[in-house]
């Protein structure tokens, strides 16, 4: 693992591919040396990540439920098939506007942080002196970033998923009378196991995405203040293209798959 | 006392050997050709006017940087040819304080200097707040750890980064204007600091200063960097004693702090009328 680390240390700084490479390495290393991944930090970034988005997650997965059962009960309504209300807000929230969504906000609130911060860094001069003190900038800043956000946006989309149901429940309740047991029933026996994963699967793709771009236009930063706002909306623009591209692709292999 | 022992036969005394450096940005050579070497237990100070290639010549010495050609022998091994692996080992035995700080925003000043003894040494927490303390109490800043950066003055800021560099006990110490911005006292305090350290410990200091009371104060050795026409060489090098003897009226002029004299600060009337009208 050490040699692979050696390796890539050599092409320091050069591109997305070698970024992504370089936190593989480490990651694999961290497997016999637990040390290497900064438990502490990463402890305190999965708070940061995960509690900042809590509220805003909630909020859109609670409208995202409403809409979602709103929009049903009209069309369904009309085929008296409103006991599918239920299955269709699951459905939709487990493989796909639940993990989509999430990962959208978390985009917008800690890919851009974390941009801007480790551009701020770089601006700074702190990631040289980071190297001058013999401290993997990769190792220091980014891999603690990449483990919180791989283990939190997944746990983020569950909870949503959770609050989205609840979203549509207060539409069924509220103005289909249909009692809470029948929603409950239907909305947690339609979806297969497989839904959940497939959706969970696609959370950790975006997690992927949207910390590797934002670490890599982080450490890109150049021209001061001015390079540390392009870099932000960059960072932000190319998760959320790259999250949707990669959401089509998945959706396709799973389609295909089952 | 002053001078440096001479053993110049001695090459394993030598800890930085500069051989050749050539520095090119954008068709201009910032630096063209040095070569000096510094001796275990030196402070060498190297002098120069504002934008003559201090800060590059430091960061190409701490391996920040790639010089266009040339070699840098630290402890013996080239740095320009280490691999990221083996320069890391180099770095742990030298500190470097930035010109402007580049202090961890995020962090108290307690952590800043915290930091390389957390990753590079076993030692137990408490004996890390420990040396803390005590490298704090070195610059004048006890009772600051928790500070951030951002809420101390840009001269507490120097300090602080130079209890970082201090942090790991370095055999060398690299110090990008340690004293510009500090009051006459405080200067005394870090130049102070210099000396016992140089002295007492025995460590090597390269030191960049604009500061000539300082600078004379603690060099054993000089170097002066040349601008203008004579940009990228080295006008002189020596003893305090030489450097001050020396006649050259460019040395002169800059340790006597003189606005006149060969060092080219304006253009004359004829070049500025041909700068503004835009065909110089
Ligand atoms: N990355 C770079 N790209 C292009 N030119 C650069 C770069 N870094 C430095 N220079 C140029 O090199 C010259 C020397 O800069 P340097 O920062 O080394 O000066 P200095 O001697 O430290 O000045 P000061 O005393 O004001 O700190 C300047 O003319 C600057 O324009
Ligand atoms: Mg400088």
């Amino acid at each position: 693992m050490k040699f692979l680390v050696r390796l890539l240390r050599r092409n320091e700084g050069k591109g997305y591919w070698v970024l992504n490479a370089r936190i593989y390495s480490f990651l694999l290393w961290g497997l016999t040396n637990p040390k290497v991944l900064s438990p502490e930090l990463t402890l305190s970034q999965m708070l940061r990540i995960g509690v900042q988005a809590l509220p805003m997650a909630s909020l859109v997965a609670l409208s995202v439920g409403f809409i979602l059962a709103m929009q049903a009960s009209t069309e369904l309504g009309k085929l008296g098939a409103d006991s599918f209300i239920p299955d269709l807000v699951s459905l939709s929230l487990m493989r796909e506007l639940g993990p989509l969504l999430i990962a959208i906000i978390v985009v917008g609130r800690s890919g851009s942080a974390v941009t801007a911060e480790i551009g701020t860094m770089k601006v700074n001069e702190e990631i040289e002196a980071l190297r001058v003190m013999a401290i993997s900038p990769v190792r220091y800043l980014v891999v603690p970033r990449y483990l919180a956000l791989v283990i939190m946006l997944p746990i983020l989309t569950i909870f949503g998923n959770c609050v989205g149901l609840a979203g549509g429940w207060a539409v069924c309740a509220g103005t289909l009378d249909m009692p809470t047991s029948f929603y409950i029933k239907h909305a947690v026996d339609r979806p297969e196991l497989w839904d959940l994963y497939s959706g969970l699967i696609k959370s950790v793709v975006f997690a992927h995405i949207i910390i590797t771009i934002a670490c890599h236009q982080g450490l890109n930063v150049e021209d001061g203040a001015q390079g540390v706002g392009r870099a932000t909306t960059n960072s932000v623009v190319f998760s959320i293209l790259w999250i949707i591209i990669s959401d089509a692709i998945l959706t396709g292999l799973f389609f295909f798959v089952s | 006392m002053k001078n440096p022992p001479k053993k110049t036969s001695d090459s394993s005394d030598i800890i930085l050997e500069v051989r050749d450096l050539v520095q090119v940005f954008n068709g201009r050579a910032v630096l063209n050709g040095l070569n000096f070497k510094v001796r275990r237990g030196e402070t060498f100070i190297i002098m120069g006017g504002s934008g003559c290639g201090k800060t590059t010549l430091l960061r190409i010495l701490i391996g920040a940087q790639k010089p266009t050609s040339g070699s840098v022998r630290l402890f013996g091994q080239d740095i320009t040819q280490l691999d990221p692996e083996a320069l890391d080992k180099i770095r742990l035995r030298f500190g470097m304080n930035f010109q402007f700080g580049a202090l961890f925003q995020s962090m108290t000043v307690g952590e800043n200097i915290a930091l390389p003894l957390q990753e590079h040494s076993r030692v137990d927490p408490s004996l890390i707040e420990m040396v803390v303390k005590m490298k704090l109490e070195l610059v004048g800043l006890t009772g600051f750890e928790n500070f951030k950066p951002s809420e101390i003055s840009g001269g507490m800021r120097k300090r602080v980064g130079l209890a970082r560099a201090l942090a790991l006990d370095p055999e060398l110490l690299f110090s990008d204007e340690p004293t510009s911005g500090l009051d006459p006292v405080m200067t005394a305090v870090v130049d102070q600091l210099t000396l016992d350290s140089t002295r007492k410990i025995g460590v090597t200091a390269v030191v960049v200063s604009h500061d000539m009371t300082s600078a004379f104060r603690i060099a054993t050795r000089m170097l002066m960097l040349g601008s203008g026409p004579r940009q990228g060489e080295i006008v002189a090098e020596g003893t305090p004693d030489e450097i001050r003897n020396n006649p050259d009226p460019f040395l002169q002029q800059f340790i006597r702090g003189e606005a006149d004299g060969p060092i080219p600060l304006r253009l004359s009337q004829d070049d500025y009328l041909k700068h503004l009208l835009g065909d110089g």
